[in-house]
């Protein structure tokens, strides 16, 4: 929900609650007042009554509003005031009164007094009420969302503006972000709060990114320096354990290193510094793939079928293409059974690499993830620097185990 | 063949220039810009092995220099990145090849070899080991002067055989030249020696010796001792 939006919610919720609040209570004090004034009125009507009564012996009647009569003593009735509702002939509707019935004693003769006033419907007095409120409501609410309306495109603006670019902020982009000045101390505030921060971001990201690669890069001169040594001692003249263990020792070495690449390729792919993107048709490098791959392939006697519906364009990296076509195809070959099948299908948003395989080697949940391995020979890494490079270009990759291994990439558009 | 080895890390330094040595190269050592701009403006050299990033300089700076002076040297860089953004900018400053750290001495001397064959031998590039003769500009091999027919990989094997002669070469090292890529090929080992067995039969046909020998098992050495 937009501030403004929010704020008129509030305003609305307030000022909805606050007329109805006073409809009520000005309801009721008005009727209160109105009945009072009735009141007022038909005892000044009775004191009349009671003069005439006693001056001229006469017993006023006038239908609706007066009625007197003589009564009898058991026939007295006690001072009250009831609501009725008579019928008006001329409006020819049912309308509400006031009835007061009261008896008097004077000179020893007993008077019934009944006198009625005619109210104010209550729907009327409602109507009273409520219209010019209701007419104040809708007036404020409009007032309201023009100024709102006229706010966004005035006040709300340098806001709006600053935080496209706050949006738009990059950590590879290395310009400072640049905000707009505004007269508003708050978003000034703001303004300078978001510039120290991404400041400092920028510059710890830099640090970072800076130490993994020196990190990476100053291991493997001692990885080096280690593997070369390793490999002179393998010239002079062994027992066959101390050389076989020695080409262990030279393997956990090129392991290490592989591994050291691959985190730091895993890392470079995250900070999207492969930014220099082509558009790449994924056909071809599949075909040369498979080329390449076709000793391995020959060797399990696996049969490589290619289909390709129509050519699967996407921007990227040609690195990061070889990378995720290397890490699918070898897979695919490294975990599939002798005399197997890889079949590939590509159309227009679609690459799907299917592949026999021993069952159950994978499961669907962890598959992704760093470090899950089928065996101890491989890194864990493949899958998730394919995983990867898929996040960091829109692709969705899905792994589908039906008879065989497939792993299908997808332009999500 | 004189070879300079630019490189700050001093264990390596020594390590490559007594394998170098060893291979009967002229090895001489700089392990700074300042002493490696010093030594190429003295003496001329046939290779230059440059790590890039030197603690005083950036190893791209002198090559530049090395191919403004027009030195006529064949120059791998040795790197710990492992990016083609690196590789490329390497080549097109004029570098004949590039390795990335950790690289086998194997793979080093191949790699030498490839560019002198390039920059010196000109027509007359055949290597010979006793009845073996191979002529790389036309990727020939001839047994007594009989021509045999090698597939590509067969040929590449062959030839990193001899020019590695006398050296124990594990799988795992001719996996990597053969196929230069991190593909994990541990269990995939069998192709080696099928493509070994092929090599051993055709110079068989015509007569020549098989000098590949099998080392416990996990290396080989081409050697006629």
């Amino acid at each position: 929900m937009k501030f403004l939006t929010k704020i008129n919610h509030q305003y609305i919720w307030t000022l909805g609650i606050l007329l109805i609040i006073v409809s009520v209570v000005g309801f009721f004090v008005l009727k209160n007042i109105i009945l009072n004034e009735i009141k007022e009125d038909i005892f000044e009507k009775e004191y009349a009554i009671i003069n005439e009564i006693r001056t001229q012996n006469n017993t006023p009647n006038i239908f609706p509003i007066i009625e007197t009569k003589k009564i009898s003593e058991n026939e007295i009735e006690k001072k009250s005031y009831k609501n009725i509702s008579l019928r008006d002939e001329a409006e020819n509707e049912q309308e509400p009164y006031l009835e007061y019935t009261n008896t008097v004693k004077i000179n020893n003769q007993y008077y019934l007094i009944k006198l009625r006033h005619s109210l104010l419907e209550s729907n009327d007095l409602i109507m009273a009420i409520s219209l010019p409120l209701l007419l104040l409501l809708v007036l404020s609410l409009s007032v309201l969302f023009f100024t709102t309306k006229r706010m966004n495109k005035t006040i709300w603006k340098d806001f709006e503006d600053n935080l496209k670019f706050i949006e738009n902020f990059s950590f590879d982009n290395l310009d400072n972000i640049k905000l707009k000045q505004t007269d508003i101390e708050e978003f000034n505030r703001l303004n300078k709060t978001v510039s120290k921060l991404t400041e400092k971001l920028q510059n710890d990201y830099k640090l970072l990114k800076e130490f993994t690669e020196n990190a990476s890069h100053e291991l493997q001169t001692p990885i080096t320096i280690i593997s070369l040594n390793l490999e002179e001692i393998l010239q002079q003249d062994l027992a066959e354990t101390v050389f076989k263990q020695i080409v262990s020792t030279q393997n956990a070495v090129k392991r290490l290193s592989n591994l050291n690449k691959n985190l730091l390729l895993l890392t470079k792919i995250k900070n999207r510094q492969y930014s220099t993107e082509k558009q790449i048709v994924v056909n071809k490098f599949v075909e040369e793939k498979i080329e390449e791959f076709q000793t391995l392939s020959k060797n399990k006697n696996i049969n490589i079928s290619l289909i390709s519906e129509s050519d699967f364009v996407l921007k990227m990296n040609t690195d990061l293409v070889e990378i995720l076509l290397n890490n699918l195809i070898s897979n695919s070959i490294k975990h599939n059974i002798e005399n197997g099948e890889i079949s590939i299908n590509i159309t227009e948003n679609k690459l799907q690499i299917c592949n026999t395989g021993k069952e159950n080697s994978l499961t669907n949940n962890n598959i992704f993830n760093r470090f899950t391995k089928e065996n101890s020979q491989s890194y864990g890494l493949g899958l998730s620097i394919v995983k990867q490079i898929c996040d960091t270009h829109n692709l969705k990759i899905e792994y589908l185990k039906t008879r065989e291994h497939c792993f299908i990439i997808s332009d999500k558009k | 063949m004189k070879i300079l080895v630019v490189e700050d890390e001093i264990e390596l330094l020594t390590t490559v220039s007594n394998y170098l040595t060893k291979e009967k190269y002229i090895c001489e050592l700089a392990e700074n810009f300042q002493k490696a701009k010093k030594k190429l403006s003295i003496n001329e050299y046939d290779i230059i092995l440059l790590d890039i990033t030197l603690p005083d300089g950036d190893g791209i700076d002198l090559l530049q220099t090395i191919r403004k002076n027009n030195i006529r040297a064949g120059v791998i860089i040795l790197s710990a990145k492992n990016s083609l953004d690196d590789k490329i900018t390497g080549l097109d400053f004029g570098a004949d090849d590039y390795m990335t750290k950790p690289f086998q001495l194997s793979e080093l001397n191949s790699r030498i070899k490839a560019i002198l064959r390039r920059h010196k031998f000109g027509g007359d590039s055949t290597l010979h080991f006793n009845e073996i003769s191979i002529t790389t500009d036309s990727k020939t091999v001839k047994i007594n002067n009989k021509e045999i027919v090698l597939t590509k990989k067969e040929y590449d094997m062959l030839l990193y055989f001899i020019i590695n002669k006398n050296r124990v070469l594990t799988k795992e090292a001719i996996a990597e030249h053969l196929w230069n890529d991190n593909i994990d090929l541990s269990d995939n080992f069998d192709f080696i020696y099928t493509h070994l067995n092929n090599i051993r039969r055709k110079i068989k046909s015509k007569g020549g010796n098989d000098y590949i020998k099998t080392i416990y098992g996990m290396g080989y050495k081409f050697t006629d001792q």
